[in-house]
């Protein structure tokens, strides 16, 4: 296999290296929208993907929105997409929880509505979403009444994380055989109109400090996210492009799964952080080079329209 | 293993009788962490009041080093009397919610608000050494869509926080967006045991989330890190070849002794346990050798019968 060059794409090379691919998973923030804009020439790019037969999917690490809610907002900015091929980790990480823990019981979640729903969608019990503030004295909170059909505990991006609820998940983790399972890692969140604000990695990272204890993670760079696509859709890895903005979570997916990777530079990583990434020689970090950079998918137009 | 002693290995050694009759006779200056050492919540370990007392008694430096930032040094003083510690006073008690204030007075010299994350003990303090602070209360109607930042924060400081919201922990991470701006902890311990052995989480989960959110790592106040024994040091002449840290926890109390030069000796009615303590001993990694500590006691009642003379 070729070692990931980074090279520019551009020219014939997009041609080129569009015919050997028949589908490609976009990530969503910072690749085909920005909030709640998209990306200038996102919508005929992947318009232009399925009429020239591709197949589309869209992969997000994100836990607020459920693949309706998905399919609503990019139905909205004029993207042409279906529910089924939206896979963010709320969908993910009900479908791990039901087919790879095969779970049988409850889950204590700290997490969206958005999640909730997709638990409930493959029959799977939550407790504990929603605001959750302190009450009564520390005695009260080592003692707080647990579910014992609770057997996992899941954590997700919740606006709503309080001490409280991470006391309740350090409560049912002190029993070992109770699952944590994380949704990803990311540090930022971006929000809608542009804000960013603290990512589910730092709620995941208070849990585990608590439990002292590391979570199974489900979103990118976990290859679970590829499999979810995969196994339904009977994908070729080999005829496989993965486009994202972040080299260590969309192209070490990528990398980690053998798909072909592009870097689109609408986001937060840079071909400076990919270089030095090329140039370390470190096999951890090799896995972050993008085979193919662009400054924006809006650049496989002309490719795509021709 | 003869010979093989490296600068800086540990014993691991239980002690008693007339060992820990040399021992105090050796040692001026005695620091002990409070919970799970002298005391389990609201009840005084059996002996430890008499421990405290014979000591002061015989002319030696006592100190309470603690991790808690829960409660004013006031307050702490009132659990001494309380639980029958009738010879402590104020001074003698460290806390890391006053050394934190300590240091950003009298270290960092903070110009400026402090964005507090935490409760009454650290707010007390800070309120007594003139800093002033904001919370997250100041603006109620805040959302993380919405929030109001306020003027001059010049520092943030984590300590134990049973209000904390997500909120909290976004404003902390916008403030922390400018690289002067300070970001402190009280302490980073990870969980505390209550009496009857359940668990807490504790600041150190906090300061974790704000670590991954910034990017930052924040300065650690409390022990294992040294500025608590600097702030002792500072306050009393104090000579660290005359001390003995008396602790329960290994990855702290040991540590921090290690940290600041000091001997070290665990007493087993806490946290860690022998068993641990030697693993971390005979390990190959030499990093373990910092937690080991000196000496070991199976409760720091055993000191009492080297009063008797």
């Amino acid at each position: 296999m070729a070692v990931s060059k980074c090279t520019r794409l551009n020219g014939s090379l997009i041609k080129q290296m569009l015919d050997s691919v028949d589908s490609v998973l976009f990530d969503c923030d910072g690749v085909i929208w920005r909030g709640d804009q998209a990306i200038p020439g996102a919508p005929d790019v992947i318009n232009l993907l399925k009429k020239n037969g591709k197949k589309v999917f869209f992969v997000t690490n994100n836990s607020t929105k459920t693949r309706k809610m998905y399919a609503d907002k990019l139905a909205l900015m004029g993207f042409n997409a279906t529910e089924d091929e939206v896979f963010g980790t709320a969908y993910c990480s009900a479908m791990y929880l039901k087919h790879v823990s095969r779970l049988q019981g409850k889950v204590y979640l700290i997490g969206s509505n958005a999640m909730r729903q997709e638990l409930e969608k493959v029959g799977i019990q939550q407790t504990g979403v929603g605001p959750d503030l302190i009450s009564g004295v520390q005695i009260d909170w080592a003692n707080v009444p647990l579910d014992p059909e609770v057997k996992a505990v899941v954590v997700g991006f919740d606006e709503h994380f309080s001490y409280m609820k991470l006391n309740r998940a350090l409560q049912y983790l002190n029993n070992p055989d109770c699952l944590l399972v994380g949704t990803n890692t990311d540090t930022r969140l971006p929000l809608e109109g542009g804000k960013a604000v603290p990512g589910t990695g730092c709620i995941l990272k208070a849990v585990e400090t608590a439990a002292q204890r590391q979570a199974q993670t489900v979103g990118k760079p976990n290859h679970f996210m590829y499999d979810c696509v995969a196994s339904q859709f009977g994908l070729d890895r080999t005829r496989c492009l993965m486009v994202g903005d972040r080299l260590d979570t969309d192209i070490l997916l990528g990398s980690n799964c053998g798909l072909k990777t592009l870097l689109t530079l609408t986001g937060v990583s840079t071909v400076a952080d990919a270089e030095a990434h090329q140039e370390s020689g470190c096999p951890k970090r090799l896995g972050m080079v993008p085979d193919y950079y662009v400054e924006s998918i809006a650049e496989l137009l002309p490719a795509l329209q021709g | 293993m003869a010979g093989a002693r490296a600068f800086g290995f540990k014993e691991c050694r239980k002690i008693g009788g007339s060992q820990i009759r040399n021992l105090l006779n050796a040692k001026d200056f005695f620091l002990f962490d409070c919970d799970g050492v002298i005391w389990h919540g609201e009840k005084a370990i059996t002996g430890a009041p008499k421990v405290v007392s014979s000591l002061i008694k015989h002319g030696k430096n006592v100190f309470f080093v603690t991790n808690n930032c829960t409660r004013p040094r006031e307050n702490y003083l009132n659990k001494f009397l309380r639980l029958g510690f009738t010879d402590v006073m104020q001074e003698q008690i460290f806390s890391s919610s006053y050394c934190s204030a300590l240091y950003l007075r009298d270290v960092a010299k903070v110009q400026g608000k402090v964005f507090v994350i935490g409760g009454e003990g650290v707010r007390n303090e800070l309120l007594q050494a003139g800093i002033p602070f904001v919370g997250d209360e100041d603006a109620p109607d805040g959302t993380i869509f919405n929030c109001a930042l306020a003027s001059d924060v010049k520092a943030v400081l984590v300590g134990h926080d049973d209000k904390f919201t997500f909120l909290k922990l976004a404003k902390a991470s916008c403030y922390l967006r400018d690289p002067e701006c300070l970001f402190l902890a009280t302490d980073v311990d990870p969980w505390h045991p209550l009496q009857d052995g359940r668990i807490l989480p504790g600041s150190g989960c906090l300061t974790a989330a704000l670590e991954v959110a910034t990017g930052r790592k924040a300065m650690v106040i409390g022990k294992p890190s040294p500025f608590m024994f600097e702030c002792i040091s500072s306050q009393f002449r104090v000579d660290p070849a005359q001390c003995l840290m008396v602790g329960d926890r290994l990855e702290t109390d040991m540590l921090f002794g290690a940290n600041c030069g000091l001997d070290t000796m665990l007493t087993l009615t806490g946290i860690s346990q022998m068993k641990t303590a030697q693993e971390y001993r005979d390990s190959d990694h030499s990093t373990n050798q910092s937690f080991v500590p000196d000496y070991v006691v199976d409760t720091i009642a055993d000191f009492l019968p080297a009063f008797e003379n």
